[in-house]
């Protein structure tokens, strides 16, 4: 198991980094499908199959696809050259700054917790994740997930006003 | 544990042997049964009936030269004719075709693997052979493969919707995810009997999933030469096909698992019953392309979302509601 997360982690990385070392626009989407397949690697080593196929159905074989068809459409066959202004410059160091501040304070406050709560391992595979998802999610988290479907009901119909213009 | 691994292995390679020798005959049963509703004879000359026509094929495709055009996108040019027959191949995985049997005391299920999840991972799997489609046709650099690409494409998207949303009635009927129990949960009754709407759902939109006639948009000859797979010679072209034919294999027995009893019946070993099934379905999708002509691009978009999506939306409600007054 341990291999497998380390194999995980090694093709995530790498293809993370592929994602914005490489020049082609349809190639770097190309790679945050891998990135996508790693990462539901790891759903799988944490026993979340359900998750695992929903990375793959609703990013790797939706989100993507459409990102992809943008960049077709738009025949972005290679990136023009970028311009290099102060103020692009400026943001992404503070951002990059501000994610190695949260990784060593993470690194730092973090130490082995221990699993809380009734769900353990066995008693998952013994409901099935899918189960117990699906029953958080109609009554613990009824409003966040109500919200969440307003908000893209918000933005499908936000999509359809621009379409028709 | 050893004995696991040899019996999964041997699985495998039987599925994949299985698989890849019923995609390259069905080029001949398509061949032969669309001959028979034209009135033809079809391919008669290699071996007795053109038996050995899918032979003559391969090793036609596999000397011819294989181009790849000069401002083609190398890699993903050859990336591509793989991606397409990876998703069609790997869905065989959960897909049970026979009830368990046992060997030296070991009870084997004729399964590859079980998983809980498995109409998600197939699903999963099916979404994605919408890659191969795409890359395929920016990869050739050149028009009338990328037309071709971006059409499927959006046809693809399109009818993914209404097939996912046909499968829910069955999960909610069956109570579980895995293909195992819902075949286990259809020894009484089919589930095309509570399932009618879904069945038809899933069969109009799968078609259209694999670009087959009356939804070969992307690959109309009349328009767009051969639509994405324009560039592509040699066993490159052959991997589209093959991938095409398998898909339609790989979408006959998820109907035969989730509408028709899967591997259920009696008198017969249940393995025959679930390949007699499967036969069946994959005739009726050779049937669809010899029947109907190719749609229009409005009136296919207006299909997909005008009427397979609100009837598949209606259907899961409709079967809600009955489920409550039954009280199940």
């Amino acid at each position: 198991m341990d291999a497998l997360f380390y194999i995980f982690s090694i093709i995530a990385i790498f293809s993370a980094l592929m994602v914005i070392l490489v020049k082609n626009p349809l190639t770097s989407a190309l790679y945050v499908v891998l990135c996508f397949f790693a990462l539901a690697g790891f759903y799988i080593l944490l026993n979340m199959q359900f998750l695992a196929a929903m990375q793959i159905l609703v990013y790797a074989g939706a989100i993507i696809v459409l990102i992809v068809l943008v960049i077709m459409l738009l025949n972005l066959a290679k990136a023009k050259d970028t311009i290099k202004d102060f103020h692009q410059l400026s943001v992404g160091i503070i951002s990059v700054l501000l994610l190695f501040v949260e990784i060593i304070l993470y690194l730092n406050t973090a130490g082995e917790t221990k699993p809380t709560g009734i769900y353990t391992n066995a008693v998952i595979n013994k409901i099935g994740n899918t189960q117990i998802i699906g029953q958080f999610l109609f009554t613990k988290y009824v409003f966040p997930f109500e919200v969440a479907s307003i908000l893209l009901l918000v933005a499908v119909i936000g999509a359809y006003i621009f379409a028709k213009k | 544990m050893i004995f696991w691994l040899i019996t999964t292995l041997i699985k495998i390679l039987l599925v994949f042997g299985v698989l890849l020798l019923s995609a390259a005959y069905l080029t001949l049963l398509e061949r032969k049964v669309a001959a028979r509703i034209q009135n033809r004879l079809g391919p008669m000359e290699a071996g007795f009936h053109g038996i050995l026509q899918p032979i003559a094929d391969g090793i036609k495709l596999f000397f011819k030269e294989d181009i790849i055009p000069a401002d083609a996108n190398k890699i993903l040019f050859i990336l591509a004719p793989i991606i397409v027959v990876i998703p069609a191949l790997t869905t065989f995985a959960v897909i049970p075709f026979g009830a368990p049997i046992r060997i030296l005391g070991h009870i084997v299920p004729l399964q590859i693997t079980n998983v809980n999840i498995g109409i998600l991972f197939i699903l999963a799997l099916s979404s994605l052979g919408i890659y191969g489609v795409v890359i395929g046709g920016w990869a050739s650099n050149s028009k009338y493969s990328l037309l071709g690409a971006i059409r499927t494409a959006a046809q693809m998207i399109s009818y993914e919707l209404s097939l996912a949303l046909s499968i829910i009635g069955v999960i909610m009927i069956a109570g579980n995810l895995s293909l195992a129990q819902i075949v286990s949960s259809q020894a009484h009754m089919w589930f095309i009997v509570y399932q009618p709407v879904g069945f038809l759902i899933y069969l109009i939109a799968s078609t259209a999933e694999m670009n087959r006639v009356p939804f070969d948009l992307g690959e109309a000859e009349g328009e767009l030469v051969a639509g994405f797979h324009t560039e592509y010679s040699s066993m490159k072209f052959a991997f589209y096909f093959i991938g095409e034919y398998a898909q339609i294999v790989v979408n006959s027995a998820i109907i035969t698992t989730l509408f028709l009893g899967g591997w259920e019946g009696p008198f017969l070993p249940s393995v025959l019953w679930f390949v007699l099934k499967v036969f069946v379905v994959t005739l009726i999708y050779i049937w669809f392309r010899w029947t109907y002509p190719r749609l229009r691009y409005d009136e296919l978009m207006d299909l997909g979302w005008k009427i397979l999506l609100p009837l598949a939306l209606a259907n899961i409600v409709v079967t809600g509601f009955i489920m409550i007054l039954l009280g199940k």
